[in-house]
C-alpha cells in the first residue's frame, strides 16, 4: 500500500528528467515491438515444425533406387515389392515416394473441359500397396483395394481411376458435404472417383491450408520395371533402421542395373526439410538475447546514474525516517512506471512494425497475447536490472544528508 | 584541440566507467548484430565473377501463346529447345554458350564397378573460356567437339578425386548413361556465388560435379529430368519430357558481348529473330525480349532469400534500439557534467567549444564500441557459418567490411551524441557556477 502514496513523488521526480525518462521509454517501446513479432515469427516456425504429414512417419523407410536408362535390368516392381516385404519387420512396401520429397502437384476441376480450377493439390502416385504403406487413416470410406486399382498396362486416357482424398480437400472441393463417390479432374482427362477420405495427408508443410489437399492414386504395377522411390513401413519404429537397411541391400541385389542412390527414414527427412528454418529461428534467438542485453543495460545503467545524482536526497530521506526497504521500493516503482509507459506506447509499435512485416514478407497478424506476453517480459527485465542499483540506493547511509557533496 | 579533447573525454570516461563501459557494449552489441548480418547480406548479393559479369548477357525470348491464362509480360528465364539451337547457331556474340543441367548414373570403365549419380551441367565449349572457369589439368573441349557429339567430358576437382584418385586423368574413360566418354580436362574448385547462369536449383549450393557437350548429352539414352521444365498448352505428350518439345522451356543461353555496340546489335538480331519466328507461326506474341548483364539479371531475380532480408532488417532495428539507449545514456553523463560544462563555458569556451568537447566523447566511446563489435560480428558470422543453411558458406568477413563495421560504430557513436552534446552545450554557465 506505502508503495501507491510514493507514486506522486515518483512522477514529480520523473518530470525532471524528461529527456532521458522519454528515451528510456522510447527503447522499452522499440524493443517490445521487436521482440513481439521476433517470438512471434520464431514461435510459428517452431510449430510448423511439429505439423505432421498425417502418415505413419516414425515407422517409414525410403529407398532412392534409380533406374538406368539403356542398361538391361532383370528387376520387376512385382519381384521388388515381394523382396522388400520379405525383409523382417516390414510390414508394407510399395513403389512411390514420401510427403516432403518432390511430391507433384496438379490443378484439379469438376468439370471434365478444365473450365473452372479449384485449386492445386497434391498427388502421390504410386503401385498397389502405397495407402497401406504411408499409413494414413481413413475416416470415411474404404481403403484403395488391390482387385480395383487399374492395372498400369490397361490405362487409358479417359478411364476412371479410385482415388483417396484428404478430408481438408473434400471439404473445399464439395462444400455440400459429399467428397464420398464424388468425381474431379486433374490436368489429364481421367475422372477421379473418391472411394475414400483421409484424414491428413500434407504433401508439403508451408502452413498454407493447402498442404493439406491431397489425393492418393494407386496403379497394379507387374512384370514392369521402375525406379524412383520405394517406401517400405516396419512394425516396431526401432527396427526401422536396421530393416531400412536390409530392404535397400535386397532391392538392389533384386535390381543390378539400379543405382542406390539414397535410403532415410521419414524422420531424417523430416529434419532436414525444416533444419534451414530451425537454423533461421536460432539467429533470430540470438538477436533477441542482444536485445534484451542492450535493453537491461540501458535501464540499469540510467538507473544507477540517477541513484548517484540522488544521493543527498535518499540520505534526507533516510535521516528522516524512510527505511532501506522503502529506497528500494522506490526505486522499483519508478523503474515500474517507466516500463509500462513504454510497454504501451511498444503496443503500439509492435502493430505498425507487425503491419510493415505482414506487407513485406507475408507474415501473420500478431495476436494480441504476444503483446501480452512481450510486456510481462519486459516488466520483468526492467526489475532485474534496476534491483542492482536500487540496492545500492537502499544502501546509502543516512549520514549523506549532512555532507555536502 | 582536439587531442585536449582526447584527454578530457578519456578522463571523463574513466571517471565514469560504468555509464562508458555501458555505452561501449551497447554499441558493440548493435554493431555485432548488424555487422553479422549486413556481412551476410553483402557476400550473398556480390558479384559471382568480377571483372567478367560487365561482358555477360542473359537473352530471353517469348515463345508462350497470345492467350496463355496468368502469364506475365516477362518472358520465360529459359529457352525452349529450338530457340536455343537458333540463337546458339546466331554465332553473331563473340562467345556464347547453351547449357543445362541434371543428373548422371556414371561408373568407372571397369567391369562391375558401382554405379553413382552425378550431377552435371551439358553446355557448349565456350562455357569454359566465357566465365573463366580454371583447369587443373587438360582443357576445354572443342567447337568441334559440340558440332561432332563428341563423347568427351570435363570433370570437378572432387569428381576427379573420387573416381581417378586426383591425378591427371586426362585421357581416361568412364560411363556415363551407359556411353563410354574421354576426359578432356580437369577443372580447379569453382563455385560462383550465387550461382547466376543456372538459377532454377536455388541460388547458392554446391557446383556441378561434371561438364558435358550439350548435343552429346541430348543424345544419352535418358530422362533424369530437364532441370525446370516448363510446358504450356495441351500437349498430347505432355508426360513425356521430350525435351525438344516446341511449347517447353528448359535451357539457359548466356552470351558474352564486349562493346555497347556489340550489345545493341544483339538485342537488335533478338528482336529480329522474334519478328521472323512471329512470321513463321512460330511465335505468337510480338518480339518481346530480354537482354540483362549479369548483375541486372540477379537484381531481377531476387537471389537473397527472404530470410536473410528480414535478419537483416531485424538487426538493424537492434542497432537502433542500442543508439536510443546510447543517446539516453549520454544525455544522462553530459547532463552529470553540468558543472564542469558551467566552469568552462564561464572562462571563456564557446558553446561551439563544448559541443565539440562532447562529440569527441561521444567519438571514443564509438571507437570502443566498434572494436570491441569486431570480434562480436566475427563470432556471429561464425555461429551462421554452423548454421545447416545453404548460404553458410557465404558467411565471412572481407576486410571492407571491417572498415563499414568501424565506419558504422563510429558515425553511429557520434549520430547519438549529436543531440546530448547539443543540449550540453546550451547550459547555462551561470547557473552551474552558482550551485558549485
Amino acid at each position: 500500500m506505502r508503495i501507491l502514496f510514493q507514486i506522486r513523488p515518483i512522477l514529480a521526480a520523473l518530470r525532471s528528467h524528461k529527456t532521458a525518462v522519454m528515451l528510456l521509454m522510447l527503447e522499452i517501446a522499440l524493443t517490445m515491438a521487436v521482440l513481439g513479432n521476433l517470438v512471434f515469427v520464431v514461435y510459428g516456425t517452431v510449430q510448423r515444425s511439429r505439423v505432421p504429414t498425417g502418415v505413419d512417419e516414425s515407422r517409414i523407410g525410403v529407398i532412392q533406387s534409380i533406374g538406368v536408362i539403356g542398361t538391361a535390368n532383370s528387376g520387376t516392381i512385382e519381384n521388388d515389392l515381394a523382396v522388400l516385404q520379405a525383409v523382417p519387420d516390414v510390414v508394407a512396401a510399395t513403389y512411390g515416394g514420401p510427403p516432403l520429397w518432390f511430391t507433384q502437384r496438379d490443378s484439379v476441376f469438376l468439370d471434365p473441359s478444365h473450365g473452372h480450377k479449384l485449386g492445386r493439390v497434391y498427388e502421390f502416385q504410386g503401385s498397389q500397396g502405397l495407402s497401406r504403406t504411408l499409413g494414413a487413416r481413413i475416416v470415411h470410406g474404404v481403403d484403395l483395394d488391390d482387385n480395383e486399382i487399374p492395372a498400369v498396362t490397361r490405362y487409358t486416357p479417359t478411364m476412371e481411376i479410385p482415388v483417396l482424398m484428404t478430408k481438408a480437400l473434400g471439404q473445399h472441393l464439395f462444400p455440400d458435404g459429399r467428397a464420398l463417390g464424388g468425381v474431379i479432374y486433374d490436368s489429364g482427362n481421367n475422372p477421379l472417383r473418391v472411394v475414400g477420405i483421409v484424414d491428413h495427408l500434407r504433401g508439403s508443410i508451408t502452413g498454407s491450408p493447402d498442404d493439406d489437399w491431397s489425393i492418393v492414386t494407386e496403379f497394379m504395377y507387374g512384370h514392369q520395371d521402375g525406379g524412383g522411390g520405394f517406401m517400405i513401413r516396419v512394425r516396431d519404429a526401432a527396427q526401422l533402421p536396421e530393416a531400412l537397411r536390409a530392404a535397400a541391400a535386397a532391392l538392389q541385389k533384386a535390381n543390378p542395373g539400379h543405382v542406390s542412390n539414397k535410403t532415410f527414414t521419414m524422420a531424417e527427412l523430416r529434419a532436414d526439410y525444416f533444419k534451414s528454418d530451425l537454423a533461421s529461428g536460432r539467429m533470430l534467438v540470438a538477436i533477441l538475447l542482444i536485445l534484451l542485453v542492450v535493453t537491461a543495460l540501458g535501464v540499469s545503467g540510467l538507473a544507477s546514474f540517477w541513484v548517484q545524482q540522488r544521493r543527498r536526497q535518499i540520505g534526507m530521506r533516510r535521516a528522516l525516517g524512510a527505511t532501506r526497504r522503502d529506497i528500494l521500493r522506490y526505486f522499483q516503482a519508478e523503474n515500474f512506471l517507466i516500463v509500462s509507459g513504454g510497454v504501451l506506447l511498444g503496443a503500439v509499435f509492435a502493430y505498425a512494425l507487425n503491419l510493415f512485416l505482414m506487407r513485406r514478407f507475408e507474415l501473420a497478424h500478431l495476436p494480441a497475447h504476444y503483446l501480452l506476453a512481450g510486456a510481462v517480459v519486459l516488466w520483468l527485465l526492467g526489475q532485474l536490472a534496476v534491483l542492482g542499483p536500487a540496492l545500492r540506493a537502499s544502501a546509502v547511509p543516512p549520514v549523506v544528508a549532512t555532507r555536502s557533496v | 584541440m582536439f587531442g585536449y579533447y582526447l584527454d578530457l573525454a578519456l578522463r571523463s570516461l574513466r571517471r565514469h566507467m560504468v555509464l562508458g563501459v555501458l555505452m561501449m557494449l551497447a554499441i558493440a552489441l548493435g554493431i555485432g548484430a548488424s555487422v553479422t548480418m549486413l556481412a551476410v547480406l553483402h557476400n550473398l548479393s556480390g558479384n559471382p565473377l568480377p571483372g567478367r559479369s560487365d561482358v555477360l548477357f542473359h537473352p530471353q525470348v517469348d515463345p508462350r501463346p497470345e492467350d496463355l491464362p496468368g502469364a506475365k509480360d516477362e518472358p520465360p528465364d529459359d529457352l525452349a529447345y529450338v530457340d536455343a539451337v537458333n540463337l546458339y547457331r546466331l554465332g553473331i556474340a563473340p562467345r556464347r554458350a547453351v547449357m543445362s543441367g541434371n543428373w548422371l548414373p556414371v561408373r568407372k570403365d571397369a567391369p562391375d564397378s558401382p554405379l553413382a549419380m552425378y550431377t552435371d551441367r551439358a553446355t557448349t565449349a565456350d562455357f569454359f573460356a566465357m566465365f573463366g572457369v580454371p583447369f587443373l589439368y587438360g582443357s576445354a573441349w572443342s567447337a568441334q567437339d559440340d558440332a561432332g557429339h563428341a563423347q568427351v567430358v570435363v570433370l570437378s576437382r572432387a569428381m576427379n578425386q573420387q573416381l581417378f584418385g586426383g591425378g591427371d586423368s586426362v585421357g581416361k574413360t568412364l560411363v556415363i548413361a551407359t556411353k563410354t566418354f574421354r576426359v578432356a580436362g580437369v577443372i580447379d574448385d569453382w563455385n560462383p556465388q550465387p550461382h547466376f547462369y543456372d538459377l532454377n536449383d536455388g541460388a547458392f549450393g554446391k557446383a556441378e560435379q561434371m561438364y558435358l557437350p550439350f548435343f552429346t548429352w541430348l543424345d544419352l539414352p535418358q530422362d533424369y529430368g530437364y532441370g525446370p521444365m516448363d510446358c504450356w498448352g495441351n500437349d498430347p505428350n505432355a508426360g513425356a519430357h521430350d525435351p525438344k518439345a516446341k511449347q517447353c522451356t528448359w535451357a539457359q543461353f548466356w552470351v558474352q558481348l564486349d562493346t555497347p555496340a556489340q550489345v545493341a546489335d544483339y538485342r537488335a538480331a533478338l528482336v529480329q529473330y522474334s519478328t521472323q519466328q512471329h512470321q513463321l507461326g512460330r511465335f505468337q506474341r510480338a518480339p518481346n525480349v530480354r537482354l540483362r548483364g549479369l548483375l541486372d539479371w540477379l537484381d531481377h531475380k531476387h537471389v537473397i532469400p527472404v530470410t536473410v532480408r528480414m535478419q537483416t532488417w531485424i538487426a538493424f532495428s537492434v542497432l537502433l534500439i542500442c543508439l536510443v539507449n546510447t543517446v539516453g545514456l549520454m544525455v544522462a553523463k553530459f547532463l552529470r557534467k553540468a558543472g564542469e560544462i558551467g566552469v568552462r563555458r564561464a572562462l571563456g569556451a564557446s558553446r561551439r567549444d563544448v559541443f565539440a568537447q562532447c562529440l569527441v566523447e561521444a567519438g571514443v566511446v564509438g571507437v570502443a564500441g566498434g572494436l570491441l563489435g569486431l570480434p562480436l560480428a566475427w563470432l556471429g558470422l561464425w555461429m551462421v557459418r554452423q548454421q545447416p543453411v545453404n548460404f553458410a558458406a557465404s558467411a565471412h568477413l572481407d576486410p571492407s567490411m571491417l572498415g563499414v563495421a568501424l565506419a558504422l560504430a563510429v558515425l553511429s557513436a557520434l549520430g547519438a551524441g549529436l543531440w546530448p552534446a547539443w543540449r550540453a552545450s546550451r547550459v547555462a554557465p551561470a547557473l552551474q557556477v552558482k550551485s558549485l
